[in-house]
């Protein structure tokens, strides 16, 4: 009898360690998968889920909704301009001296400075707009191209409560073109947004140093300016970038 | 019972003959099975562990920052094709799938591969880049509409490794090329989709080889015992190692399907060595020797490949390119033989080259000054475990493209000077980075740019001269009621003493002193006397103040030789330092790294981009434009003769004692560079600042070809026309008259009516101007 029974205890002893895991519902996981390359997407459409929800890339021809204060606003369909704001000018030549001096225009230099012809291109007025209503800016706010792009894949993240990748699209087109101050307005809105007023404060003010020219920019810039003061306790701060903003409009 | 125990009976005669020998042999072979099978057990726990869980450890993979592609965009067509070399793109007649470009002379067809960025996923996409002249002109999909902005995957620059040094990239097996599978079967296993591990035709001819020869020398293994040998076990050859070898095959198909094997498989198998590291699966072989990623080989790369797994070393085709030919048309045959590729794919696949790239493009040491940054930022945030293997992914913003021009500029600059003597014991270091973000695109820390060592760059602390200067005259232009850009400034010869009863006498480069000059011409002319002059007047404390608002975090005494630059400071602080000055008056701490992803791609960290505003707009905009002199009529000047006179710059030269480092710290709109020569003994050098570092510096710049600096003009300044002899207010119309930026309300009152001495050419301030105004 029991040279039977010892066999068959060995042989379930074996078949219980061998089944533990039943073929088919193997328990793998692979805390080590995809580097790299396997996030390239293959030809067949690539094989990762990210699990985090991302919203839609841009779309470019999607308007944006308007949060609050400026609105980047889409040049009508068939005004398309090649040219991107203010990224880089095409033709570098020398730089001008001159300013534009927006305020008291000081008569010794107002007079004889040269109009700016620095690598800052305003990108002509497109017809078919929408027009400025809705708290929106002027016409001269109009973007386009990758910074448009950028902003409104930003606008979409922020929507989606996806600040981290708001931020990190912002900071994108910022690369693009480091001289909009649209896109450091942007940026001190999400940071606004982040809880964090200190650097909302200072890409607006940095913002500011670029916005020349620009009125109704430069009051939603002190506008936050303001908003950031109040958040960090400083009222009188903010009632001071509150006058600034009023007299900008 | 009373069975079994009957034979054990020591009474009974041994009379039955066999009957104890074959119950002994029961027992034994009983015992035997419960010792297998414990043992099976065993190993089956090991097989399962092992697979079931991390089945790897990954280091993390350093990329650089992604080829961004706009309208407008400044990026010239030889660049881009440099890029597009990097990564491996194919060039072929017709772009044709992910990784492939077609050049039709302004025009670039290329297929993307798609990349998952921290911001989200960039598809693979058709785009059809035009250029024109050194800007990107046209930006569209295939089919004509026009993409606003595409971006391209980053280049994989450097992993962090473990100790034991072993990297891959994993893939999956439904990324694999066509012919891959089929190709390892039919070369390794061809019974592999048919046995359960092991393979007991193939074992018999082994035992019949290995018999016959004496020596244990053909394996017969499977593909799954390979994998088992290489994941679980040692390399000793022995017939016990042999036995459990082929137990945990076993097991391992009791549990797991073939697919699932070959994967692991794929991921698993060594095929080469690239200095230190041990380069495991096809996935990373294939970036390590055509750089390209594993899906996008063609047959003959995929034979080559499969080739290279009976012998990684002796097949390595980068030493034997005859061999590894000679293997890899074998391999072709066998496909043409069981049926895997036809007989024209092989005849054309054999007329391919190798195809492998010069050297390992991902070696580890190719940029070693800018990962040794990457290293440093991380490790002030994870664990060296974390960095080393669990696959992280960092993205950096570094430039490739910039490196390979600063490294350009280094050995040009050093052959060009040669001739000089004690040139050759020189080393130089380098930073580059973008001063409207922040971010650092290139680094240099030796003469010799790929040798991993002493990161100059970051560690080498020397006096920093001249450089130290903006400070002093920004502290002076911060006060505009008492100084502007034309205050007079003495530059006569003298001496104080300082609190511990020394002597401070400094003097000036050429030993002269030059009367008075304008508070512009000292910083222009690099004027020790006026500068000292000036410091000591706004107080060595305050200048000191001025350097740590500039996000000089290093602590300095205030002597007053200070002022002339005795501080000792790295090539990266020196970077933060006039990163400052450049972007406006805010400050930004320089970032490496803009984001960390985990293995799976999903967000882990974000290094935001932080600025503080340190200075008033209008003090930086007075401050750029004397650094603009610098290089219009200053000791920087001669960077115009091989840069265009349209390139508006600003800099500042810097010579510490006895010329024993030879600095440059300047920028361009969007380009700021930072060089430093010196002899790591601290020895004297043939170079001043202006004639070694200034030079590399130049031909950096030539190469890089950056946008003019630009700072928009802030309110508070105005440009007012003076006397360019007297610095007194004059009118427009009036000859010498110039026009000069200042604070508002410092300006000179305006001049009235012209003194009416002619043109005052020959001045020296004239002689600015007129550079400037060109």
């Amino acid at each position: 009898m029991n040279k039977w029974l010892i066999p068959a205890v060995a042989a379930v002893a074996l078949l219980s360690g061998c089944s533990t895991v039943q073929r088919g519902s193997i328990p793998v996981v692979d805390a080590g998968t995809a580097v790299s390359n396997s996030e390239r997407i293959s030809a067949n459409g690539g094989f990762r889920q990210t699990t985090v929800k991302r919203p839609a890339q841009a779309q470019v021809q999607e308007i944006p909704q308007g949060d609050s204060g400026v609105v980047v606003m889409v040049p009508g369909a068939g005004a398309m301009t090649s040219t991107p704001i203010s990224t880089t000018p095409i033709t570098p030549g020398p730089v001008s001296s001159g300013p534009i001096t927006p305020g008291p225009i000081d008569t010794t230099s107002g007079q004889s400075a040269p109009i700016n012809q620095g690598s800052y291109s305003m990108p002509s007025t497109p017809s078919g707009i929408p027009s400025a209503s809705s708290g929106g800016l002027s016409a001269d706010e109009q973007l386009d191209g990758p910074v448009l792009a950028l902003l409104t894949t930003a606008q979409q993240q922020q929507a989606s409560g996806d600040l981290n990748g708001a931020s990190s699209s912002l900071e994108r087109a910022q690369r693009v073109a480091p001289r909009e101050p649209q896109v450091l307005y942007k940026l001190a809105q999400v940071r606004m947004a982040q809880g964090d007023a200190a650097q909302a404060e200072q890409f607006a003010q940095r913002g500011l140093t670029l916005a020349n020219g620009r009125p109704a920019l430069q009051a939603s810039l002190w506008d936050l300016i303001a908003q950031a003061r109040e958040k960090q306790g400083d009222s009188a701060g903010a009632a001071q970038a509150r006058q600034k903003a009023k007299v900008s409009l | 019972m009373t069975r079994t125990r009957t034979p054990r009976t020591p009474k009974k005669p041994p009379s039955r003959g066999l009957s104890p020998w074959l119950g002994w042999a029961i027992k034994l072979s009983l015992v035997g099975l419960v010792v297998l099978a414990g043992f099976a057990v065993y190993l089956d726990a090991i097989v399962q562990e092992k697979f079931s869980g991390k089945r790897w450890t990954i280091p993390a993979k350093v990329y650089a920052r992604p080829l961004e592609l706009f309208v407008g965009q400044k990026l010239s067509k030889d660049d881009f094709l440099t890029e597009l070399d990097a990564l491996g793109y194919r060039r072929e007649s017709v772009a044709n799938g992910p990784g492939a470009a077609a050049v039709n002379g302004n025009t670039v067809d290329l297929n993307t591969r798609g990349f998952q960025f921290y911001e989200g996923m960039e598809q693979a996409q058709p785009v059809r880049v035009r250029f024109s002249g050194d800007y990107v002109a046209e930006l569209s999909a295939t089919n004509g509409s026009k993409l606003s902005v595409v971006r391209l995957e980053p280049l994989l620059i450097g992993g962090l490794y473990p100790k034991n040094l072993e990297d891959r990239i994993l893939i999956k097996i439904d990324q694999v090329p066509p012919y891959l599978l089929e190709t390892l079967v039919a070369v390794e296993d061809r019974d592999f989709y048919h046995h359960f591990g092991v393979s007991p035709k193939s074992i018999a001819r082994a035992i019949w080889v290995n018999g016959s020869s004496g020596r244990m020398r053909q394996g017969g293994s499977t593909l799954t015992q390979q994998l088992v040998k290489n994941f679980y076990l040692t390399n000793e050859r022995s017939l016990s190692r042999k036995l459990t070898e082929a137990m945990m095959a076993l097991l391992l198909e009791l549990h797991y399907d073939k697919r699932e094997i070959l994967e692991a498989y794929l991921n698993e198998v060594f095929v080469g060595q690239d200095g230190q590291r041990a380069v495991h699966g096809f996935g990373l072989a294939s970036q390590f020797f055509f750089s390209q990623p594993l899906a996008e080989l063609k047959l003959h790369q995929v034979a080559l490949l499969v080739g290279m797994v009976k012998g990684p070393s002796s097949y390595n085709p980068r030493r034997y390119p005859e061999r590894a030919l000679e293997r890899r048309n074998l391999v072709l045959d066998v496909l043409q033989e069981q049926g895997v590729a036809t007989a024209e794919q092989v005849e054309a696949a054999k007329k391919m080259p190798l195809g492998v790239t010069k050297r390992g493009s991902l070696a580890d040491s190719s940029f070693p000054g800018f990962l040794d940054l990457v290293k440093r930022q991380l490790r002030e945030d994870y664990r060296d475990e974390d960095l080393t293997e669990e696959g992280l992914r960092i993205f950096t913003s570094f430039d490739p493209i910039l490196q390979m021009k600063a490294e350009a500029s280094v050995n040009d600059t050093f052959k060009r000077l040669a001739g000089r003597k004690g040139s050759e014991d020189v080393e130089a270091a380098m930073v580059v980075t973008n001063p409207e973000t922040g971010e650092v695109q290139a680094m240099i820390g030796s003469r010799q740019a790929s040798f991993a060592g002493f990161n100059r760059a970051l560690d080498a602390v020397r006096p920093i001269g001249s450089l130290i200067k903006p400070a002093v005259y920004l502290t002076a232009l911060e006060k505009p009621s008492q100084y502007t850009l034309t205050s007079w400034l003495s530059d006569e010869s003298f001496s104080v003493k300082g609190a511990d009863g020394q002597v401070w006498k400094p003097q000036n480069y050429d030993r002269r002193s030059h009367g008075t000059v304008f508070l512009y011409q000292g910083l222009a002319h690099s004027y020790n006397l006026s500068t000292a002059r000036l410091g000591l007047a706004v107080g060595v404390p305050n200048v000191l103040k001025t350097l740590a608002r500039l996000g000089v975090s290093r602590e300095f005494p205030a002597f007053p030789s200070m002022l002339l630059g005795a501080g000792g400071m790295t090539p990266i602080e020196v970077a933060t330092m006039y990163q400052t000055l450049a972007n406006g008056g805010f400050n930004t701490p320089m970032r490496g790294i803009r984001s960390v992803l985990t293995a799976e791609g999903e967000p882990l960290k974000r290094y935001p981009f932080q600025i503080q505003q340190r200075f008033d707009p209008a003090s930086i905009y007075l401050i750029q434009s004397a650094m603009q002199r610098v290089m219009r009529e200053g000791t920087g000047s001669s960077v115009y003769n091989v840069l265009p006179k349209t390139l508006t710059l600003a800099g500042k030269t810097g010579t510490s004692n006895d010329s024993r480092d030879s600095w440059f710290a300047g920028f361009s709109q969007d380009l700021l560079a930072v060089v430093w020569l010196g002899r790591d003994d601290n020895g004297k050098t043939p170079f001043t600042g202006a004639t070694g570092a200034l030079q590399v510096w130049a031909s950096f710049m030539r190469k890089a070809d950056p946008l003019p600096l630009d700072m928009p003009q802030p309110d508070n300044i105005v440009q007012a026309w003076v006397d360019s002899r007297t610095g007194q207010g004059s009118d427009a119309g009036c000859p010498g008259a110039v026009q000069m930026p200042y604070i508002r309300g410092s300006e000179p009152p305006p001049g009235a009516a012209c003194a009416g001495e002619g043109p005052a050419s020959g001045e020296s301030v004239m002689d600015w101007v007129k550079g400037w105004m060109n």
